[in-house]
């Protein structure tokens, strides 16, 4: 029971009396909860289903990768009587940076240099799901089918000399890239400080590969 | 119309007197078939069990209207209270009627509160929420709610708040009842085929999880902070109780209170906590709340020890889920605990918990053929009796005397 030993850390800053923070912090185990249940959903080979596109991806990934985040800094604005503005701000630092972390992580498989680091890659990780709505459904189950091995496994060396051979790739860097510059932005509204340096440094990070 | 003539002696310190007589004294293993020789504590007259030599012979073929009728017996204040009573006075302190109105639109509302965009998470959530289960608890918060309105001088109309808390005592029951499945690898729920049978525990799991954030977001937006706090405590503790139970404890004096602190801790601390938070609303008295918080840990505590009871003396039909639960899971529940202290032979199948071939049957003529059934029975009424104790503290109302009625109610379920 992962939410249990969340719930007990409010016993400890509930002294604060914001009911309003444990309301905002409740509904990130929500989405939590509702990402992991639909990522585990997914079977291998469907990856995201059929209709997929860059926008239920970064639904999708927001809810199991970027919901606690981003309200945790916005939880944290809210604590210290922070005004809307700067809840606004600190929530989409978080979104963005979580959804650049994300898309660096799901690149890893793609950008490692030496091949035999690689053993496999989830079907739904962002250089896939951008592969296949740019070669579209039908290149897509061909490539699938190509890399099929005898015994109707996948042979994911294949499926990424695939994957790699079309926009997929760059493209997922792309909106890496895109996640980090909104993060820098809605950080870069408050003075500066060490501590705002530090978030700059890890926003940037992210695209490092 | 209350019944003030209920024993006002017992008090707390009593019934620990009582079961410290229950920690191997030798005046109880040897009192098979004179009857109990050392209740020292509590007075000799009608609350003492009496068991002749012959209610262990007929024991195999125990009914619970045997038990009904010897807890009956002792106390002929309170069934002729109820006989006395009138057929519209009697309807009137029938707590599923008080609690109708409240109560139509309980589970609905809940599932508004589930509000979740995939359909299949959706459903899982749903699942439980049909109106099928007893609803005990949102019925005492909701009497006790309107029971503390009246006491504090206010009309008796719920407060949006506590409504609310009717709610969420449900949904976080609930919650851990698809928990608790998951946990004991169970198939079968209240009639119908448990979530993980049919979805798997993974989503399980992640669809008790949605229920418990639904039930804290709704309980954050009462926007009372001690009203959180209080409820906090509920969720650690069924996940200590939980623990607890999965543990166990080689020495038979801890082995009671181990059971006892279990069952608070997996079943009362919610009716206690949610009964206290509705005070909490309406009164600043830390007196009156604590009357509540007694009331739903003493009717709690009764609550799980008629349960623990049923699962010997109930048929799989009653119930809704097939009987001798406890054993085959390896808890050693009250029954046992105290056939235990007249067959000391379950002490190693206890300890074992029950996993060798033949142990549940064996555990299980030895609670028949004990009075351990019995002796539970009449611990529960000890645990009501508090409860009625406490809550007679309160302003006359129809909702208090549906609350006192509530708990013969729970003695007398046979499911």
């Amino acid at each position: 029971m992962r939410f249990a030993h969340v719930f007990i850390a409010f016993e400890e800053f509930i002294s604060f009396s914001v009911y309003q923070v444990v309301e905002l912090i409740s509904s990130a185990i929500g989405d939590l909860v509702q990402g992991i249940y639909y990522e585990n959903s997914y079977s291998a080979e469907d990856g995201l289903g059929e209709g997929v596109d860059v926008t239920s991806w970064e639904d999708q990934t927001f809810l199991s990768h970027g919901a606690l985040l981003a309200k945790s800094c916005q939880a944290a604005m809210q604590l210290a009587k922070h005004d809307r503005e700067a809840q606004r701000l600190a929530y989409l630092y978080g979104k963005h940076l979580s959804l650049g972390h994300k898309l660096n992580s799901d690149l890893q498989p793609f950008v490692k240099t030496r091949l035999a680091e690689i053993t496999s890659f989830s079907l739904s990780a962002a250089p896939v799901v951008l592969h296949r709505q740019i070669v579209g459904k039908e290149k897509w189950h061909q490539h699938l089918q190509e890399a099929r091995t005898l015994r109707n496994q996948l042979d994911y060396t294949k499926l990424l000399a695939a994957v790699k051979s079309e926009k997929g790739v760059s493209s997922a860097v792309d909106l890496c890239r895109y996640h980090s510059n909104m993060a820098l932005e809605a950080i870069q509204a408050f003075p500066s400080s060490e501590a705002r340096s530090a978030l700059e440094n890890i926003a940037t990070a992210v695209t490092k590969f | 119309m209350c019944c003030r003539r209920f024993s006002s002696g017992f008090t707390t310190s009593g019934l620990f007197d009582t079961l410290r007589c229950f920690r191997g004294s030798s005046g109880y293993s040897s009192a098979s078939s004179t009857g109990r020789t050392s209740w020292s504590s509590a007075p000799r007259k009608e609350r003492r069990p009496l068991f002749p030599a012959r209610i262990h012979s007929k024991a195999l073929n125990l009914r619970p209207s045997v038990i009904r009728h010897r807890c009956r017996s002792l106390h002929p204040t309170l069934q002729s209270c109820s006989c006395r009573a009138t057929h519209s006075d009697a309807k009137l302190r029938d707590p599923f009627t008080l609690a109708q109105k409240d109560l139509t639109s309980l589970y609905d509302d809940i599932k508004k509160e589930l509000f979740v965009a995939k359909t299949e998470l959706k459903y899982l959530c749903d699942y439980y929420f049909d109106g099928r289960g007893k609803a005990i608890r949102p019925i005492i918060v909701v009497l006790m709610a309107r029971a503390m309105n009246i006491h504090s001088n206010r009309a008796g109309d719920l407060l949006p708040g506590q409504r609310t808390i009717a709610m969420i005592s449900e949904m976080i029951h609930t919650a851990s009842l698809v928990h608790d499945d998951v946990i004991d690898r169970s198939d079968e729920r209240r009639g119908k085929r448990s979530i993980n049978d049919v979805w798997g525990e993974k989503k399980a799991i992640l669809a008790g999880d949605f229920i418990l954030s639904a039930a804290t977001m709704a309980l954050a937006r009462i926007g009372n902070s001690t009203v959180v706090k209080v409820l906090s405590h509920v969720i650690e503790d069924l996940v200590r109780g939980e623990f607890m139970q999965l543990g166990s404890k080689e020495n038979e004096d801890e082995r009671f209170k181990h059971y006892l602190e279990k069952t608070y801790k997996k079943t009362a601390s919610l009716m206690a906590h949610s009964c206290k938070a509705v005070c909490i609303l309406v009164n600043s008295d830390p007196e009156v709340h604590e009357i509540a918080y007694q009331y739903g840990k003493n009717v709690g505590i009764a609550f799980q020890l008629v349960d623990d009871v049923l699962d010997f003396t109930s048929g799989a039909e009653q119930l809704g889920k097939p009987a001798a639960v406890d054993l085959k899971l390896g808890l050693a529940t009250g029954p046992v605990l105290f056939a235990c202290q007249q067959f000391p032979e379950l002490h190693a199948l206890i300890m074992r918990r029950f996993s060798s071939k033949g142990d549940v049957d064996r555990a299980w003529q030895y609670v028949l053929q004990s009075d351990g059934v019995q002796q539970t029975t009449y611990l529960a009424r000890r645990y009501c009796e508090e409860a009625i104790r406490q809550i007679s503290r309160l302003q006359p109302s129809p909702e208090r005397d549906a609350l006192i009625r509530l708990t013969e109610i729970v003695l007398s379920r046979d499911k």
